[in-house]
């Protein structure tokens, strides 16, 4: 027994504004944008996306995000560094949002979303519905990445008391804040209808 | 009864493609995918009146966050208060233009933008205009909305305040508290504007 969907009706849905037209329409009846059946091209799209993400992954850890000069002599903290530092400043709740936001969604992201794809190209055991709901939680977590960034930002704003203590914002800053941006379009270009798909030409 | 009519009742889980009929969901209800739990609609009583007051209000708390200090900090017998425009021309004063324009974009300009086109838009649908402009406005907030990060740089506000408190001795200002009624005025806002209901208001209304 096969659901019933768009497709299989000879349907789509129109990405933006969710009406049903016949898949044969160029253009969505109601809003204009493009109508597709499912995202063009979106799993070499998304693959093209995660490998550039990963390249941006290096130089966003090793570079400085942020320099700290204090009383003549500068600091450069990388994001890690950050995160070290915090510790040994017993600012473990800190250390841990840090932590979280700028290593461990990011690296999950990533790992999450390459996974995906490759479950598109060789199928996997798990359920279509497990890894739909996996998806969608990478895609909801991805801009909280930004939090380390936003700190910086802060933290450049607020401390410049004369030369005594100035806070300067390092090139990893943007490298990172350019991470979040493209992974965050490789999970919107995503789409995990593939999955079902997928798994209805299995049963077939 | 046509088939054009009854098409628009139709609707496509964004996630696994399954076709409902929505024809039967009332105001206060909600619906999800019943193959893989996706959110489908949320029908909120008075909805486009909530979406009208809440985004006014945020519109009127993010003024106020643009034009009072946001934090001061105090060391060595030295303060620097700083606004939220400020901020980003100290960012871009330190040599990263592309930094101070990101972070502009995230936390000010695209949040702002976005709540003054939902204001619009609410009013327009609360009033039941025909008009020619709604729709665009529909598309613009659609778009937008996934890169606004009002949320995200509030959580990242609090952490900067427990990262310094050693350091020196940090204070918040009007601007503080403004833009955190902000963020959540502007998610009740958006909360309120259902993707299909929107759409398919809107689509009667076509003049
Ligand atoms: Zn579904």
């Amino acid at each position: 027994m096969s659901r019933v969907t768009a497709a299989s009706k000879g349907l789509a849905s129109c990405h933006l504004c969710q009406k049903v037209a016949s898949v044969e329409l160029d253009k969505c009846p109601r809003c204009g944008t493009a109508l597709h059946s499912r995202k063009s091209n979106s799993l070499n799209r998304t693959l093209a996306l995660l490998c550039t993400a990963t390249i941006l992954y290096i130089p966003a850890n090793i570079w400085p995000i942020m320099i700290t000069d204090q009383f003549g002599s500068s600091i450069e903290s990388t994001i890690l560094g950050g995160v070290v530092l915090l510790i040994q400043m017993d600012s473990i709740p800190v250390a841990v949002i840090i932590f979280i936001a700028s290593v461990m969604v990011p690296v999950g992201k990533l790992l999450s979303l390459f996974y995906l794809c490759w479950t598109l190209k060789s199928g996997s055991s798990v359920s279509p519905r497990q890894r739909t709901i996996a998806y969608r939680i990478t895609e909801l977590i991805g801009k909280w990445s930004m939090i380390d960034v936003f700190v910086v930002s802060i933290l450049v704003a607020l401390v410049h008391i004369g030369k005594i203590l100035v806070i300067r914002p390092g090139i990893a800053s943007i490298t990172f804040a350019a991470l979040v941006i493209v992974t965050m379009i490789a999970s919107k270009g995503f789409d995990p209808r593939l999955f079902w798909d997928k798994e209805a030409e299995n049963h077939e | 009864m046509s088939m054009h009519t009854h098409s628009d009742d139709q609707m496509a889980c964004p996630s696994c493609d399954h076709l409902y009929d929505m024809s039967g969901l009332e105001q206060g209800q909600q619906a999800r995918c019943g193959t893989c739990n996706h959110l489908l609609a949320t029908y909120r009583e008075h909805a486009y009146a909530h979406v009208v007051a809440f985004s006014i209000s945020a519109l009127i708390f993010f003024v106020l966050a643009c034009c009072f200090p946001f934090m001061s900090f105090k060391s060595s017998g030295m303060e620097s208060v700083m606004t939220l425009p400020q901020a980003i021309t100290q960012i871009k004063g330190e040599g990263m233009w592309d930094l101070a324009i990101l972070v502009a974009c995230f936390i000010l300009i695209i949040p702002a933008l976005v709540m003054a086109l939902t204001a619009a838009l609410g009013i327009s649908l609360l009033a039941g205009w025909r008009n020619h402009w709604a729709k665009d406005v529909a598309k613009l907030i659609f778009h937008l909305q996934v890169w606004s990060m009002v949320e995200v740089f509030f959580i990242g506000v609090l952490v900067s305040l427990f990262k310094i408190a050693d350091m020196a001795t940090v204070g918040v200002g009007i601007a503080f508290w403004s833009y955190a009624a902000f963020a959540i005025f502007f998610t009740l806002a958006l909360s309120n504007l259902d993707t299909f209901q929107t759409w398919k208001n809107l689509e009667e209304l076509e003049p």
